[in-house]
């Protein structure tokens, strides 16, 4: 071990090496320019801060305007269209051309219009069931986590039941009972299985916010508890409760696809699920009519990779190490250009 | 000792709770399956063979006796008589179809916490870097790609298409099941594109899950202790920062095994893969409600036994819990 305390006077040639170092380094927009840090936030800066973090990030932005096409095409593509989704449009199987932008089903549908209006529906599903899994989450969390004791016990247990029991199996079991299950009962169905994992975070988040000090004061004055959890608690909860909806949606999105696919959904309601059960069930691959397919299933996964990239998002606000950490690689290849060590965490 | 036995109440507890889902979900909707049954006979039934069917599937007497008498059958693993093929009992069908969808589960469960894990060290480790900004958001968005759909790909690529794969069926049938090479090869090949379709959903999860636990835990004192100790650079990562890393994730395994085995049940059914998924379909198909409460119960409990798994494995992985 070197002692530290006692620096060695230095010799010419490290003297003339330290000097020239200190003549190249950069200037401060350099430096800026080179690890990406924007001069000045500009418009964003007069937004909410949480927000402002999201529109800067360019994989929620991404993830945001994805989204935003396919809730448009969805609100706008039956307008466009002339066709029903339910009434025979064509002759079967109809490639894809100028009188069927996607071409036909088996049945002569017309699988533009039936994509629009099934967006709608599958949309609806995704969004809805993913807000109630956090609001129940959200209700659920936030009370175990505020008052503890007995009720925090209770409510664990509940949680952690919900995130043993296997989600489709169970639900496989819930639509077979109602017959034929309409895309609203597999809505409800997702939402009352799905809210587990938002639940747990909150939970968690909520212990560590309890003993923060302005939570202290706000009981010390006399707040009624609603008051505390709603004006308190709630507003650092946004992310966790942002995460829990954009997870939760996924979820609900892939299950309902799932459940449709498998023939436990109502084959007459349009949603993105049964088009696939549908084209499946007519063999629309064995028989080559790849139009009939591929267009549910690219809505399907564009679905999903959009809310991914929003997760992204979320994920790098709610734990900043993560945001950070997309900066080192520049960090890293700008000490290299200089000659430094590399060696940074 | 006493965290394990905290956990192994709670699954008990947890199974009771399923158990007893499954009882009052049908009893709950109009009509018996049993009603089913002796409609089918169109009043061909006398009074006492009426009453053997109702008492056959368990509808007799009281809800509370109905109710201890489904608990004592589910215990003897007896998940009662199909409601479709009238005297068969289910239990055969279930236990047949399971098999191979644990074959799927247990292979794709394996490779893909395996290479995500790998994949997620890496990323960490080298985070901004090529590797990092490139397979990170890849890996994750095929994670939100349905097990039905990356299915439905490979099926129509390198089944119908290239031919490279058969369509359907677990092994040839040519074979007779032993533990002779020539079956477990064939037993793989018709695997590889089930497990594949599971796998690609599934390893972007333990990637991105990974990754973030390191990166949380690159910052703390005692990696910048080992570092500065200079230990090598391989055993930072893997014994000091891996290691603590890796415990969340195996919790994290065994809960994703319910959601896995749901992925599995929709890939079967697009390869025709003979597992509980082909078997759930067909019943849902015909009605068969005590197939469907059967894999319920019985997927129920192969999730809190791989949960009990995973607890014994934190248990030897992290000195704390065995002191608790």
């Amino acid at each position: 071990m070197a002692d530290l305390t006692h620096s060695t006077p230095l010799s010419l040639t490290d003297r003339l090496e330290q000097e020239a170092l200190a003549a190249s380094a950069p200037s401060q927009s350099e430096l800026m320019r080179e690890l990406g840090v924007k001069p000045r936030p500009g418009w964003t800066s007069r937004l909410p801060q949480g927000l402002a973090a999201f529109v800067t990030n360019p994989k929620g932005m991404a993830g945001v305007i994805i989204l935003l096409a396919l809730v448009l095409f969805s609100v706008l593509g039956p307008v466009v269209s002339e066709y029903n989704p339910n009434r025979r449009a064509g002759k079967p199987h109809v490639m894809p051309g100028y009188e069927h932008v996607l071409g036909t089903t088996r049945m002569g549908k017309d699988v533009f219009t039936q994509l629009a209006y099934g967006g709608r529906v599958s949309l609806a599903v995704g969004f809805g069931a993913g807000l109630a899994a956090a609001a129940i989450g959200l209700a659920i969390g936030i009370s175990a986590g505020y008052f503890g004791g007995r009720i925090d016990d209770i409510l664990t247990f509940f949680v952690n039941v919900v995130l043993v029991l296997p989600g489709l199996p169970l639900i496989i079991v819930i639509a077979t009972m109602v017959e034929q299950a309409s895309p609203l009962v597999i809505g409800v169905v997702l939402a009352l299985t799905g809210w587990g994992w938002a639940a747990r975070t909150i939970r968690t988040q909520t212990l560590s916010l309890r003993t923060r000090e302005f939570v202290l004061s706000a009981e010390l004055m006399g707040e009624k508890k609603w008051r505390i959890i709603l004006v308190e608690i709630f507003p650092n909860m946004l992310s966790f409760v942002m995460g829990g909806f954009v997870l939760g949606t996924i979820a609900a999105i892939l299950a309902e696809a799932a459940l449709e696919f498998i023939g436990l959904g109502d084959p007459n309601a349009v949603t993105w699920g049964t088009m696939l059960f549908w084209a499946q069930n007519n063999l629309a691959l064995q028989s080559g009519a790849w139009w009939e397919i591929w267009p549910p299933c690219i809505a399907i996964m564009l679905t999903g990779a959009a809310l991914v990239l929003v997760n992204f998002a979320v994920d790098e606000i709610t734990n900043p190490q993560l945001k950070a950490s997309r900066r080192i690689g520049r960090i890293r290849k700008f000490l290299q250009r200089r000659g430094r060590s590399a060696d940074v965490f | 000792m006493a965290f394990l036995l905290r956990r192994l109440a709670f699954y008990l507890a947890a199974f009771f709770m399923a158990v007893t889902l499954n009882f009052f979900i049908p009893r709950m909707m109009p009509g018996d399956p049993s009603a089913r049954i002796i409609a089918s006979y169109q009043g061909r039934l006398n009074e006492a063979q009426v009453q053997a069917i109702r008492e056959a599937y368990g509808v007799t007497g009281s809800l509370w006796e109905q109710y201890l008498s489904y608990f004592g059958s589910v215990l003897r693993l007896d998940f009662g008589i199909s409601t479709v093929q009238f005297p068969e009992p289910t239990a055969s069908l279930l236990f047949y179809g399971a098999t191979w969808t644990l074959v799927l589960v247990g292979l794709s469960i394996f490779f893909a916490f395996v290479i995500g894990s790998v994949m997620g060290i890496h990323a960490a480790w080298h985070r901004g870097g090529f590797f990092d900004s490139f397979f990170t958001p890849i890996n994750v968005m095929l994670n939100a790609f349905t097990p039905a759909i990356v299915a439905l790909v490979l099926f129509y690529a390198f089944s119908l298409q290239l031919k490279w794969f058969p369509l359907g069926r677990a092994h040839d049938p040519s074979l007779m099941p032993g533990f002779d090479l020539q079956f477990i090869g064939s037993v793989l090949y018709h695997a590889t594109l089930p497990v594949l379709s599971i796998f690609i959903v599934s390893f972007g999860g333990w990637h991105l899950g990974m990754r973030n636990v390191m990166i949380n835990l690159l910052n703390e004192d005692f990696v910048i202790l080992a570092r500065a100790k200079g230990l090598s650079d391989r055993r930072v990562r893997y014994r000091y920062v891996a290691r603590n890393a890796i415990m969340p994730q195996i919790t994290a395994l065994a809960l994703s095994v319910g959601f896995l085995i749901g992925g599995a049940l929709v890939t079967e059914q697009v390869f025709n893969y003979p597992g509980l998924g082909k078997f759930t379909f067909t019943a849902i198909q015909s009605r068969d409600y005590s197939f469907i409460q059967g894999q319920l119960l019985l997927l129920t409990m192969s999730v809190l036994v791989a949960n009990l798994l995973s607890d014994i494995a934190n248990v030897v992985l992290d000195p704390r819990l065995r002191k608790g």
